[in-house]
């Protein structure tokens, strides 16, 4: 049963996303300028796989969106 | 020194980057734990807890591949007579806590906790729909 989101719900997903997307740079630089071949590879997985995440995120505030009171409640 | 224009410099080393990485997955391992405990909606903690480990899965893998190209130094092992210290102070705990368990519970140990009806209520709170993919 899916309920309204809350507003520590909202912060800790907004916190998430901008964690997600510093990390996602972090592994683009490590991409585009590192030496070691292994090191380079994983960042590029880990680095669809932080888009993933931030598309997940992204779609959790998308699912509440309709659901979401536009008055403010006691 | 511009020989190379395809190969980009970067300002910090390799293993500046993928240090700060490291420790950058970690600390995200514990704010999505923290986010899901505070979470109301049992959706979003499923999502939290979902993204949780798959951050620690990819912490792990960052660890391996930077330990693999020498770039950590895990702690010396402990000496065995410290183990065996902590071995047995545990055991006199237990055996402590056991005594005090059979006290305080004493035949109603068998009625309190675990049973089957509650393991049954906690099997149902999953399903519905889940945002990771």
């Amino acid at each position: 049963m899916i309920q309204p989101m809350t507003g520590k719900e909202l912060e800790y997903i907004a916190d998430s996303m901008s964690n997600e997307d510093l990390l996602m740079k972090q592994c683009a630089a490590v991409v585009a300028t590192g030496t070691t071949p292994a090191l380079r590879n994983l960042c590029s997985q880990m680095l669809q796989t932080h888009q993933q995440h931030f598309d997940s995120l992204m779609h959790a505030i998308s699912h509440h969106q309709q659901m979401a009171p536009t008055q403010p409640q006691q | 020194m511009y020989q190379q224009q395809q190969q980009k410099q970067s300002i910090l080393t390799e293993e500046d980057l993928v240090s700060t990485i490291l420790s950058d997955l970690k600390r995200v391992v514990r704010e999505y734990a923290t986010a899901a405990t505070e979470s109301t909606c049992p959706d979003i903690r499923q999502l939290f807890t979902k993204l949780m480990d798959s951050t620690l899965t990819m912490q792990g893998q960052l660890f391996q591949a930077m330990q693999q190209a020498n770039m950590y130094n895990t702690s010396s092992p402990v000496l065995r007579q410290e183990l065996d210290k902590q071995m047995k102070q545990y055991q006199q705990i237990k055996q402590k806590t056991a005594q005090f368990l059979q006290q305080t519970l004493g035949q109603q140990q068998n009625q309190t906790m675990y049973t089957p009806n509650m393991q049954q209520q906690s099997g149902q709170q999953q399903g519905s729909q889940n945002y990771y993919n």
